[in-house]
């Protein structure tokens, strides 16, 4: 790995404007999952009734993913932000849109009409629209993962 | 590289479990010992309670009187198979889980913003006539009213009803 002064994570100074991108989008996502994670950790039995009403946890493993699934994405988020291993905090997000986005597709082939529990602002239904954002969130953090490899630049 | 990041991750999920686990074992409790639905359900109808709070109610008697005297608008909030079979004479049927704004303009055209209306679903354990409420409050409606009782507590006294025909 080429290390530069100043360079951190692999991220060459090469262009300060796509550091600054890399940054804004960094923050925006993490602020995005953060919020999302907040919201289900303050109101655990609300986040509860979401995972029960897609039908796929026994009981015993609702109360886990209940706890598990926002806490997962709020360290995720906040490593995202504050730059700590952002690369591996991409990982964890992304394996977590996949298995959100699994649960969508299987409640739409199963034909259950619920809220996805997953409206930031709004109450919205399980449907291609969520599923379509979910996909949206995936590209940018694949596209984000991308950007934070280090890139071997070339020597003048 | 990779496994570096790999690493990491696992980390940071190990972090997250720990997290979870030292911050909220009481929910993880409860689905283990089964009384997380109870917990869900407590919680729902303090939801729907403090909703309800906020939107005019009706009980099965008032409900009786608007529609003897016949301007209240039923709304019937329940699924269309439900509406088919039977709903409270003359109501319409707006489904909670297809109402859009696009469905409310369709079913609802030429009824004024501060018509009375009042909605129900199946019985006093259902949600949905106070989704539709809510909603057509959001769209500008002003006299919007819930009748909590739901449609079972009218058949049983006997009211008039109604068959899509």
């Amino acid at each position: 790995m080429v290390s530069a002064p100043g360079m951190k994570q692999g991220i060459p100074l090469t262009s300060s404007a796509k550091r600054w991108l890399l940054l804004a989008i960094r923050l925006l996502l993490g602020g995005v999952f953060l919020y999302a994670s907040l919201d289900k950790i303050l109101k655990p039995y609300h986040f509860a009734a979401a995972v029960q009403a897609y039908q796929l946890l026994p009981p015993s493993l609702l109360g886990m993913a209940t706890v598990f699934i926002p806490w997962l994405e709020a360290v995720a988020a906040t490593a995202l932000i504050i730059g700590f291993r952002p690369r591996s905090a991409v990982v964890v997000l992304s394996v977590l849109m996949v298995v959100f986005m699994i649960a969508i597709a299987v409640t739409m082939a199963r034909g259950l009409d619920i809220d996805c529990g997953c409206g930031l602002l709004v109450e919205r239904p399980v449907g291609w629209l969520a599923l379509l954002e979910d996909g949206l969130l995936l590209l940018l953090l694949v596209g984000l993962y991308t950007a934070l490899l280090p890139q071997r630049s070339p020597v003048s | 590289m990779i496994k570096h990041d790999l690493t990491w991750a696992a980390g940071l999920v190990l972090l997250g479990l720990a997290l979870g686990l030292v911050t909220q074992w009481g929910v993880i409790q409860h689905g283990l010992q089964g009384t997380l639905e109870l917990q869900i359900a407590a919680v729902e109808k303090e939801e729907a309670a403090r909703r309800l709070a906020a939107i005019r109610t009706y009980t099965l008697d008032q409900a009786l009187a608007r529609h003897q005297e016949g301007r209240t608008l039923f709304i019937d909030a329940r699924e269309p198979d439900e509406f088919r079979e039977l709903h409270i004479e003359r109501a319409l049927n707006i489904p909670a889980s297809q109402i859009s704004a696009k469905f409310v303009a369709a079913a609802l055209a030429g009824v004024a913003l501060d018509h009375p209306i009042v909605v129900y679903c199946g019985s006093v354990d259902c949600h949905a006539s106070l989704r539709v409420a809510e909603f057509l409050q959001k769209l500008g409606y002003t006299q919007v009213g819930v009748y909590e009782g739901g449609f079972r507590a009218w058949d049983e006294a006997g009211y008039p009803v109604d068959i899509v025909r």
